[in-house]
């Protein structure tokens, strides 16, 4: 076990952890960094030329200071592009702008304004009624079988299809959106082959079409969906939003909408069923259901680790940094700090500060669907724990493998046992 | 001394001995009082530090930014005539002696 991590073990530990870490191998993950954080804030990841940052006090004051940090990468491939892919996106007229999470103010400030007045928890909450009826519908689909991989019939589409209910689309296939959406994760924070660029590009480009084929419309027949929102309030000004910024709005939520989603709902499927009687302790009562959540995006979060630049000279765990230094800033790491939570380690849905951690990210661009993935994983669950009450997780199923990606960390398959089905009260 | 007194939806009360220059966000989180959430670290872009003022300190606060009016409209619990995002509220001598009610939630 825990070979990835297991390399260079004497000498310094800042050059043993840099030796040892591996950016796109999520198992054994959590281990390494529970035994480097203590005497390592930071070190060097040679492989992607990134400064790893490990703990919480330091994360926690770098992602909020727009003034000394700036996010215009974290959208950006790991591994640059190769020209021909650029200029073939050029070609078919890709031109979606970096306008939300991977920029700066004063740009970041005027965009989010507007984005809020339809990404907020009000609006989030008119959406409950519909999203429970469509955790219920997967529910039933489970319903008579006996073992089934919960990602596949479950987890994979059910965040698609409430990202579908903010753009008001209704005629969609979900799968083709995950794709899209697993392709471009794939790209940027991903190790791509060469030999994946040819079909990425065109399917990049077959998704941005697509977005602008979805955005047209609202224009001369708004409906009570994002797009419209954002053509109302733009009211044909350019300085308010342009029509390119909003098409970028809806392809940016087409991507950030649900695959941070899916993957939190497999980790946190998987961290109970490992220890039934917290599954079991959520089906007898369902009001633990909405701090068994917080506990999941603490203990296994789907963003384990997300980007800054050093825009000027910094100091970073006494470590001097020069402008221009690429930070990697470990959520994971940062929820289980000791620093701030106690037994760290443990899996506790009780957990009275579970909420504390750093899942959503903190300042400026602390994720505006924070309200609804948090809203989305609690019904799913109370749903699951309710009507499967017996679950458990297949042979072999905790050995399960991760999406090989920088910053996302999710179940690629969660094989299950349902048990009995339990009928709810009307 | 500038007293602050903090009052929970049941009714508790704590009174904490704030400083000037931070917000009223702030001080409660220094203070561990409960119900301030603060997610987004203070950059107006969570709207889970909503807050209700007192007569003495909406007078100490002044009016709210535009902004900030906007992201009131988005806070969990309704927003009220008094209501304000605490990130927003700097600590004056002025507050001294001002309560500050938390909202029933703030998600
Ligand atoms: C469990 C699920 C989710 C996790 C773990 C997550 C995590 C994050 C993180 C870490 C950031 C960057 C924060 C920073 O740079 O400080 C972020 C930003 C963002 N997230 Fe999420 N997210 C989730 C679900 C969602 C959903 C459901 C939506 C859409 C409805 C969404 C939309 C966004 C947007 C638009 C931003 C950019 C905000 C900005 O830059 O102002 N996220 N999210
Ligand atoms: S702390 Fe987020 S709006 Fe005040």
């Amino acid at each position: 076990m825990n070979a990835p991590f297991d390399g260079a073990a004497s000498g310094c530990p800042m050059a043993a952890a840099s030796a040892d870490f591996q950016p796109f191998e999520h198992r054994g993950m959590y281990e390494f960094l529970a035994k480097i954080r203590e005497e390592v804030p930071i070190f060097h990841a040679p492989e992607i030329d990134y400064w790893v940052v490990t703990r919480r006090a330091d994360i926690e004051a770098i992602m909020p200071d727009s003034d000394r940090f700036t996010a215009v990468l974290t959208t950006q491939p790991i591994f640059p592009w190769p020209q021909e892919t650029l200029t073939y996106l050029q070609e078919r007229k890709f031109a979606h702008e970096a306008i939300q999470v991977a920029c700066d103010p004063p740009l970041h400030t005027r965009v989010k304004n507007h984005v809020t007045k339809f990404l907020n928890i009000r609006q989030f909450m008119s959406y409950e009624p519909a999203i429970r009826e469509l955790a219920r519908s997967y529910v039933q689909k489970l319903k008579g079988q006996e073992t089934v991989d919960l990602v596949d019939a479950v987890t994979y589409e059910y965040p698609a299809q409430v990202v579908f209910m903010l753009l008001g689309v209704n005629d969609f296939d979900p799968r083709q959106i995950k794709k899209w959406g697993d392709l471009r994760l794939h790209m940027i924070w991903g190790r791509p082959e060469e030999t994946d660029f040819e079909q990425a590009a065109r399917d990049l480009a077959d998704f941005w079409d697509y977005t602008v084929d979805l955005v047209a419309p609202r224009k001369a027949d708004p409906k009570d969906d994002y797009p419209s929102k954002m053509f109302e309030l733009r009211g044909g000004d350019d300085e308010v939003l342009t029509e390119n910024e909003i098409r970028s709005l809806v392809f940016g939520l087409l991507l950030a909408g649900h695959e941070t989603t899916t993957n939190a709902a497999g980790n946190l499927i998987l961290e109970l069923l490992k220890r039934r009687e917290q599954w079991r302790a959520i089906a007898q009562d369902p009001a633990l259901a909405k701090n068994a959540v917080e506990e999941g995006l603490r203990y296994a979060t789907s963003v384990v680790a997300w980007r800054r630049r050093a825009k000027e000279p910094v100091t970073i765990g006494g470590v001097d940094l020069p402008a221009g230094a690429n930070l990697l800033l470990s959520l994971a790491s940062a929820n289980r700090d000791p620093a701030l939570f106690e037994e760290p380690e443990t899996f506790d849905i009780a957990r009275k500060d579970a909420r504390n951690h750093m899942a959503f990210g903190k300042g400026l661009h602390h994720c505006v669907g924070a309200p609804l993935a948090r809203l989305e994983l609690r019904i799913l669950l109370e749903e699951l724990t309710a009507a499967f009450p017996e679950m458990r997780l297949a042979e072999g199923a905790e050995d399960t493998d991760f999406t090989k990606t920088l910053s996302f960390r999710g179940p690629a398959q969660l094989r299950v046992h349902l048990g009995p089905y339990k009928e709810q009260d009307a | 001394m500038i007293d602050i007194t903090f009052i929970q939806p049941d009714g508790s009360q704590k009174t904490v001995a704030a400083k000037a220059g931070h917000t009223i966000m702030e001080t409660a989180q220094a203070h561990g009082i409960d119900g301030v959430i603060a997610e987004c670290g203070g950059s107006m872009a969570c709207a889970t530090c909503h807050v209700f003022l007192d007569d003495i300190a909406l007078t100490a606060a002044g009016p709210a930014s535009d902004s900030e009016d906007d992201m009131l409209e988005f806070a969990a619990t309704p927003r009220a005539d008094n209501s304000r995002l605490s990130c927003q509220v700097t600590v004056t001598d002025a507050l001294n002696g001002a309560q500050i009610t938390i909202p029933e939630t703030q998600f």
